[in-house]
């Protein structure tokens, strides 16, 4: 449900840099969330889509990249996870440790570039 | 035209969170932000506390909820300070809004703020209202595998209060296994297991309270 306030930060951010760059007409915006950032893509997508209409970026699309979650155990340093984690408890590959994992990446939500005329 | 940025979707919220942060600890004040379901009982916990150490401190709430002011007359009934925010379907506080409500109370009065989210174990936890610490707050009667499922919140919380202990007998809610999987996603996380229908289990809590605002007002001495 809150992915329409994140549409819309996206947006002010977006415009932001366009402003900066002398840019009227957004094309693209370009989005990294990772696993942990509570953003659910196609929600995602739908607000920005909705909050863009009637807009003049009514055409502007959104790229997103998804970061896989990274851990690094507590007990023995090793980092591990990737591609199909999204447990914030899997046993440490390593040791074995299960308990209080740091979260090294999926945690972010970036926005790396726009696209814009 | 292409422009490399990068920039955290969220940052105009954080800024606005970490100025709302300067603010509250410039004046030495303790902030909660009490995330949990609708109806796991943040309300009742509150007019507990502000009841119970009324003698040792002057509390102040910020309610989040989408309509109605029923919160915050609760809470004013016990004479503490208390400002109702309408969020009309947002899901969530954000900094903007606490910044909003801070106006309506008088930050000279107050030892600790608590921000009383809107219920949702999900979206409160995205956004940082410019608080110390997160405490969530569970309910036996919601189920023991909660953190399982809404991990982050309980990966960011400083504590966990687990409430509605009276009702053990009649649910099946296992105590060690929420604990235990609280504990995996948070190896630092202070549980407390409480009843505030009967008061049970309150003393725990409200001797985290107190070393939480002690560290507080340590820190507000000694900035450095």
């Amino acid at each position: 449900m809150h992915e329409m306030s994140i549409a819309q930060s996206i947006l002010q951010l977006a415009v932001d840099e366009m402003a900066r760059s002398g840019c009227s007409r957004l094309e693209k915006v370009c989005i990294t969330c990772g696993a942990l950032s509570g953003v659910e893509p196609e929600s995602l997508r739908f607000c920005f889509d909705t909050l863009l209409r009637e807009t003049p970026h009514a055409d502007a699309r959104l790229e997103l990249t998804l970061c896989p979650l990274r851990l690094r155990c507590t007990s023995c340093g090793k980092e591990f996870g990737g591609e199909g984690q999204d447990a914030l408890w899997m046993p440490c590959p390593v040791c074995g440790e299960q308990f209080g994992h740091m979260v090294v990446q999926g945690k972010e939500l970036l926005l790396n570039r726009v696209i814009a005329r | 035209m292409e422009i490399p940025v990068v920039r955290n979707v969220l940052e105009a919220n954080e800024k606005m969170a970490e100025h709302v942060r300067r603010m509250l600890s410039a004046k030495g004040i303790l902030t909660l932000n009490l995330i949990s379901s609708p109806g796991a009982g943040k309300t009742t916990l509150l007019e507990k506390t502000l009841c119970d150490l009324s003698k040792e401190f002057r509390m102040a709430v910020v309610e989040g909820d989408l309509q109605t002011d029923n919160d915050a007359r609760r809470v004013a009934a016990t004479g503490a300070q208390a400002v109702q925010i309408n969020t009309d379907g947002g899901c969530h506080l954000d900094s903007n809004l606490v910044l909003s409500a801070l106006d309506s109370l008088n930050l000279d009065a107050i030892d600790i703020l608590f921000i009383e989210n809107v219920g949702n174990l999900v979206c409160p936890v995205e956004f940082d209202c410019g608080e110390d610490a997160k405490v969530a707050l569970l309910s036996v009667t919601e189920g023991d595998d909660k953190p399982e499922k809404y991990p982050l919140l309980f990966n960011l919380a400083k504590a966990l209060v687990l409430n509605k202990t009276d009702l053990l007998p009649y649910v099946d809610f296992d105590m060690a296994r929420a604990r235990s999987s609280a504990t995996k996603l948070n190896a630092g996380l202070e549980i407390f297991e409480v009843s505030c229908r009967k008061g049970d289990g309150l003393q725990g809590w409200y001797n985290w309270l107190r070393q939480m605002h002690t560290a507080k007002i340590n820190a507000a001495q000694n900035p450095n």
